[in-house]
């Protein structure tokens, strides 16, 4: 019983060594590895969806297994299966390092699975390294110019200045509770917000997960990350990497719901500043990569309404949010992985005559681009809504009125996209074919967007059940 | 209010038809031209007869809200899937029904991109139905938003004359309207207490006065946007030049109609006292919106750009009969949204057809068309003399209604409005001498005339503004069943 438990942790780390195994050989057939972890990788789905119900402790409780966790690890094991589903061709990186390429994002998944269970603070910090750690490598593989070399250094300094932060942070927390599990500090918490060391306290422990969700003020390795990162590598990043750190923000930030008006302030304020941020500089953007880091960091400014709102209502449509995020922002990018077939940056403008090259593709980008928008019917409406009312529930008028403007204003670039899908035309373009498999994850794509942004209502209930574990 | 539940889910299959023919659509091949205008016909055609039966068949002695369905949808954020149809909204969708059933036989000629094209203005008329038709303001806005964004493509594939930045306008316009919708809808919904998006139900709230001056404002604002109320019109004419013809007729025929209802059916219904406090600037935006459309209207040479600009002043007529807030305002105002609909259609429509043929649309090139196309040209004189308020139409007890009441309340400002009509209707004839009674250019001398065919959709049109001219009551006296118990309400 107790490896069911543990199961998706330990499928994954056999995933893991099954891929160390692959990478040692010394020319391995990319081909060949992309099938073997993809196919691994689609069991791993199954693997987190027979695991969803389970719960329990683990580790002399620093290691909780509840319907949060479970959710969020079918979300990353869903995020990692669909990034290798369009790894089949990795041209941005050499293919003597492939399977290092689906080893590290699979360790990157293993650590991020533990992060979403953990409850102690150590083992929050070991699982959150464990997966940074793997980015750091990742993100530098890409084959080519020195771009991603800065990248990769940029996203490594970055991340350990957070991490100093939350270390910085979380030995406050330890300091003035004795304790390093969550469940020990959380009663002590209303006492000790009093006092100024609390409020930072929790705010620097914040650090680490703002970092990963690049909300303001840690967002400035987004943009060089997105663009210098090879397009698979991004993907990740973007989907299945927000969707953890969703979650550990969610756990982190309620140590401080009890702390009322004043820490509630600096998360509107770090929400208000991100999207607009996020938003206005989207819009001056060419390549579309770094377009939807600027936008990443808009909606990472959405997530934190529902955060802030610490009520169950929020801390759902957040969770909500979370997974409409992975699967419209995967959307985007695995078109972008289809039209920029060797490895590409891709700009806006080199998306014109998609309509011709290919109508299906047209479709799931501009069913992404208008979810990413808040369009209905889509999850992102939907999500965006359900964040809105809830933080409209607690009293934030002006940030709803602010983040609706956002709204406003973050149309202007996502339809920039869709004209130059549309209307652009691309004389002389190939046809782009796509195999069945690519076929099927169009469609699948397409009807989980207007699917679940119709009938939300499952979604919403398994997230408001599952949040309850957390506030 | 009382609800009738439905024994048939007539509404849902008004709704879902052309969400069917739309996803046919998707899986027919772009070569096969029939079978998609017969797909995208037969969708706009069942949910035409649909809102004809609704129509029709709405007890006046029963009132209340008929063919309700109610579902509850997101239990957790009281989201209802509520719809039902009463006096208000059984003439709008009777108008969208009527709009985009000619509107599809309208588009028959098409030959650039017909599939995506059918696609398209079914997803939006979906969205249009949708709005009438909700009694949840979740799904109303969900509708609503439906609604607007597939103009954006709409326009800046099939559109002509500068339609990239018109398409960009009214997106942005539209949205930005939006961006005030939403936090006026969720400050209802959460200071009621009752976490309930169902309209029927928060009318029974009484909200403070702060929040109803608050919210009605930021609706009134927002949802004026789409109505076109002075200043927030300038994308309209814009955007109706650049739209394809059958779009123009959706959107100035239907789609302004979203706006203007939703501050009756959302802001007035559930902010009555910030509806008060506001009235006097309503009234003064629209008075201002008449007059201006009217003398702006005068001096444009593009047949487009006119019937653009008498919209304006035609959505002010509507507007002044809801700052009246009185039974014969807001009668008028109603049935003003639906005739100016049909006959705005009929407008768009007789133009298309002309513009198809002649590629200008210039009054002065154009100079005595009736003589080469005298069928064409009489639609368009038909709907000229609608728009003039010629008695025997049903612009004309829209409008009479309107102005009645306008002036009780708003003595002075009613008195502006009507000056302006009747120097606008002075110059509506002068441009239709222009365009229709002059020389004939010999350019055009070749051009053959409506065929039968081609004329079915105009003349369904004039239909109806011709019998609804004749028998207001019928319109009259179902728009009253409802606005007799919401006036009551306020």
């Amino acid at each position: 019983m107790d490896m069911l438990l543990f199961g998706p942790e330990l499928y994954f780390l056999l995933v893991a060594l099954v891929l160390f195994c692959l990478s040692l050989k010394r020319q391995p057939h990319p081909r060949a590895v992309n099938t073997i972890a993809a196919t691994l990788a689609g069991l791993g789905v199954l693997v987190a969806l027979v695991c969803l119900f389970q719960r329990g402790d683990l580790f002399f409780q620093a290691y909780r297994v509840d319907l949060f966790s479970q959710i969020f690890k079918f979300a990353l094991a869903l995020g990692l299966f669909l990034v290798f589903m369009i790894s089949r061709n990795l041209a941005g990186i050499e293919e003597r390092l492939h399977p290092e390429f689906y080893l590290f994002l699979t360790t990157c998944t293993l650590g991020m699975m533990m992060l979403v269970s953990s409850v102690e603070l150590l083992t929050i910090y070991v699982s959150l390294e464990l997966s940074s750690y793997s980015l750091y490598i990742l993100v530098p593989l890409r084959r080519g110019d020195d771009i991603d070399v800065e990248a990769g250094i940029k996203y490594l300094f970055i991340g350990a200045v957070s991490s100093g932060f939350m270390l910085f942070g979380l030995s406050y927390i330890f300091g003035a509770t004795h304790s390093t599990y969550l469940v020990d500090i959380i009663p002590r918490m209303p006492q000790l917000l009093a006092s100024p060391i609390g409020l930072v306290g929790v705010l620097l422990a914040l650090a680490g997960f703002l970092f990963k969700l690049s909300v303001f003020p840690f967002h400035f390795w987004a943009p060089d990350v997105y663009q210098g990162g090879a397009n698979q590598v991004v993907t990740f990043i973007a989907t299945a990497s927000k969707a953890a750190a969703v979650a550990l923000v969610l756990r982190i930030a309620a140590l401080g719901a009890s702390a009322g008006y004043s820490f509630a302030q600096t998360l509107v304020i770090l929400s208000i500043v991100s999207m607009t941020l996020g938003n206005l500089v989207a819009i001056i953007q060419k390549d579309l990569k770094r377009m939807l880091a600027y936008s990443s960091i808009a909606h990472a400014g959405y997530i934190l309404m529902g955060v802030l709102a610490f009520s169950e209502a929020g801390y759902a449509s957040a969770v909500y949010y979370a997974l409409a995020y992975l699967i419209m922002n995967f959307t985007v990018f695995m078109v972008l992985n289809e039209v920029a077939t060797d490895g590409r940056d891709l700009k806006i403008a080199e998306l014109a005559g998609l309509y011709h090259r290919s109508p299906l593709l047209t479709l799931s980008l501009i069913l992404g681009i208008f979810a990413l928008a808040g369009v209905p019917p889509s999850i992102g409406f939907t999500g965006k809504l359900l964040l809105f009312t809830s933080a409209m529930n607690q009293g934030y008028f002006f940030l709803v009125l602010i983040g609706a403007v956002n709204g406003t204003i973050s149309l202007y670039y996502y339809l920039k996209v869709v004209y130059a899908a549309y209307f652009l035309s691309g004389e002389g373009l190939p046809p782009i074919r796509l195999s069945w498999p690519t076929r099927l994850l169009n469609y699948g794509l397409c009807v989980s967007i207007i699917g679940f942004g119709v009938f939300p209502n499952f979604i919403v209930e398994l997230a408001r059940t599952a949040v309850r574990a957390v506030l | 209010m009382t609800e009738h539940l439905a024994n048939f889910p007539y509404l849902t299959c008004m709704l879902l038809s052309p969400v069917v023919g739309l996803t046919i659509l998707l899986f027919l091949k772009e070569e096969r031209g029939l079978a998609i205008r017969m797909v995208a016909l037969v969708a706009a055609g069942i949910s035409f007869a649909l809102s004809i039966y609704t129509f029709v068949a709405y007890d006046r002695v029963l009132g209340g809200i008929q063919f309700v369905e109610k579902y509850e949808w997101v239990k957790g954020f009281g989201i209802t899937y509520f719809v039902g149809v009463e006096g208000m909204n059984a003439p709008l969708l009777l108008l969208t029904g009527i709009v985009i059933f000619t509107g599809v036989l309208t588009m028959w000629e098409l030959q650039e991109r017909v599939k995506e094209y059918f696609i398209f203005q079914l997803a939006l008329v979906t969205g249009v139905f949708g709005v009438f038709m909700s009694y949840d303001m979740f799904f109303f806005f969900l509708f609503y938003e439906i609604a607007v964004v597939p103009m954006y493509i709409l326009i800046l594939i099939w559109g002509s004359t500068r339609k990239i930045y018109a398409a960009m306008k009214l997106t942005l316009y539209l949205m930005a309207g939006s961006g005030l919708i939403i936090p006026g809808i969720l400050l209802l919904y959460s200071s009621s207490g009752l976490f309930t998006f169902d309209m029927v139900r928060l009318h029974a709230v009484q909200f403070s006065p702060w929040i109803q001056k608050l919210a009605f404002v930021m609706m009134y604002l927002g949802f004026g946007v789409l109505a076109g109320v002075w200043p927030f019109h300038t994308w309209s004419p814009v955007g109706h030049v650049a739209a394809p013809t059958a779009v123009s007729m959706l959107h100035a025929g239907v789609l302004m109609k979203l706006g203007s209802f939703a501050i009756l059916r959302i802001a007035m219904y559930l902010c009555p006292q910030g509806f008060q406090y506001w009235a006097q600037l309503m009234a003064l935006l629209a008075a201002t919106g008449i007059v201006y459309g009217v003398f702006v209207g005068l001096a444009q040479t593009d047949l487009k750009y006119v019937i653009g600009y008498s919209s304006v002043s035609h959505m002010g007529i509507v507007g002044l009969g809801l700052a009246t807030g009185t039974l014969d305002g807001l009668n008028g105002a109603v049935f003003q949204m639906f005739a100016h609909g049909v006959m705005t259609a009929l407008f768009f429509s007789s133009v298309g057809f002309i513009y198809d043929r002649t590629h200008t649309r210039e009054i002065h090139e154009l100079g005595g068309f009736s003589k080469i196309m005298p069928v064409a040209s009489a639609f368009f004189i038909t709907a000229a003399l609608c728009g003039a308020g010629v008695p025997g139409m049903a612009s004309f007890w829209a409008e009479l209604l309107v102005l009645i009441a306008a002036v009780k309340v708003f003595p002075i400002r009613g008195l502006f409005a009507i000056a302006a009509l009747v120097i606008g209707a002075l110059f509506a004839l002068r441009v239709v001498q222009n365009t229709f009674f002059n020389e004939p250019n010999p350019n055009f001398i070749h051009h053959e005339d409506v065929s039968p065919f081609l004329g079915l959709p105009r003349m369904i049109l004039i239909g109806f503004l011709i019998f609804f001219g004749l028998f207001p009551q019928v319109m009259v006296g179902l728009i009253k069943t409802s606005i007799v118990p919401f006036i009551q309400g306020m």
